[in-house]
């Protein structure tokens, strides 16, 4: 009995946490690298979750429905992997492609930035999700859902040359932020 | 024994209690995770302030978690931003990109990773940190090159 209460008592310690979060999921990882300083392969399973939910217990319907930021509730160690960004290498973050699966528990593939001394830890680059029997989906689809919500911004180029917001902002306050005045200037020692 | 088991089975079959969260009132500038984490683009130096300003843009408005570089280092991902409930893609958010804010909300921690959920900006000091000046643009295709 008292052996069985200081597994337990094991178990619950802060320690176990970080053994846990040390564990190695690069197992059978297929992640192509993206020549990140700190990029670690990462194949696991985890429940898809609305972080502001997760920790205050605020929950929308449906993960928020695009309104809040997601995450994946790691099942091997319980904990939160934030998803920073999906596999398009056009400045693309992970809630269009994680909301389908909100609640659900699926496999993920991607990499994981981890450096204890910075520090980063459970931030993740999500290039593939697989839900239960389904085949393996690309985390690809930011740029589809853009196009389908901006048809007005059709044209030649990105999308981040093309978005109506983005440009807007740009046209008040320039690429710098500090007004035009000084983005002109600017501009001039750039490209003169 | 068998009561002992059962209690704390039961324990462990019990959802993840939401943690508990602090009021706390943080200056920093609001910056883009996925740059300034990944070091995809350059040092954390580099993916800050008016040099980063445009790639800010682009990231915030495309779902990228936003965060908060306090002044001592330590860096919030934001939840929500004032009266907007989704920090990241909002109107707020792209309106404060590369901002230097004084936010008042609840700060949240678990599993390595900071929390704020912003009630009120008390102050936006605009854009101070002008890293333009030692990293020019980063990316630095973010400015296009005016056409002959």
């Amino acid at each position: 009995m008292i052996r069985l209460a200081a597994t337990f008592a094991l178990l619950a310690a802060p320690q176990f946490a970080t053994v846990a979060s040390a564990q190695d999921f690069s197992t059978n990882s297929e992640a192509k690298t993206w020549n990140l300083y700190a990029e670690v392969p990462a194949l696991f399973e985890g429940k898809i979750i609305d972080v502001m939910c997760e920790l205050t217990g605020d929950c929308p319907p449906n993960c928020g429905d695009g309104e809040r930021q997601l995450a994946i509730l790691r099942s091997a160690d319980d904990q939160i992997v934030m998803a920073l960004k999906n596999n398009q290498a056009a400045f693309t973050g992970a809630v269009v492609d994680l909301l389908p699966y909100c609640g659900q528990t699926v496999t993920l593939d991607g990499l994981m930035i981890a450096d204890e001394d910075f520090p980063i830890r459970n931030s993740y680059l999500v290039q593939r999700i697989k839900a239960a029997d389904a085949e393996w989906a690309t985390a690809n689809q930011f740029t589809k859902v853009w196009a389908a919500e901006n048809p007005d911004a059709k044209g030649k180029g990105p999308w981040f040359r093309r978005d109506p917001r983005i440009n807007a902002l740009i046209a008040a306050d320039g690429y710098l932020g500090l007004g035009l005045e000084v983005d002109e200037a600017f501009k001039k020692y750039l490209f003169e | 024994m068998r009561r002992f088991i059962a209690a704390f089975m039961g324990l462990l079959a019990l959802p993840a209690l939401a943690a508990e969260g602090e009021r706390i009132t943080v200056t920093g500038e609001i910056i883009d995770t996925w740059c300034y984490y990944s070091g995809v683009m350059g040092g954390p130096d580099s993916v800050v302030g008016s040099a980063h300003h445009t790639c800010a843009l682009w990231c915030s408005a495309a779902g990228i978690p936003i965060g908060l570089l306090a002044e001592d280092g330590t860096v919030y991902t934001i939840l929500k931003l004032g009266a907007q409930d989704n920090a990241t893609g909002g109107d707020t958010a792209l309106r404060l990109a590369s901002h230097t804010v004084t936010a008042d909300g609840m700060f949240y921690a678990r599993d390595g990773i900071n929390y704020i959920i912003v009630e009120d900006v008390l102050e936006d000091f605009g854009i101070v940190n002008l890293t333009h000046e030692d990293y020019d643009v980063v990316p630095s295709f973010a400015i296009p090159e005016p056409k002959e």
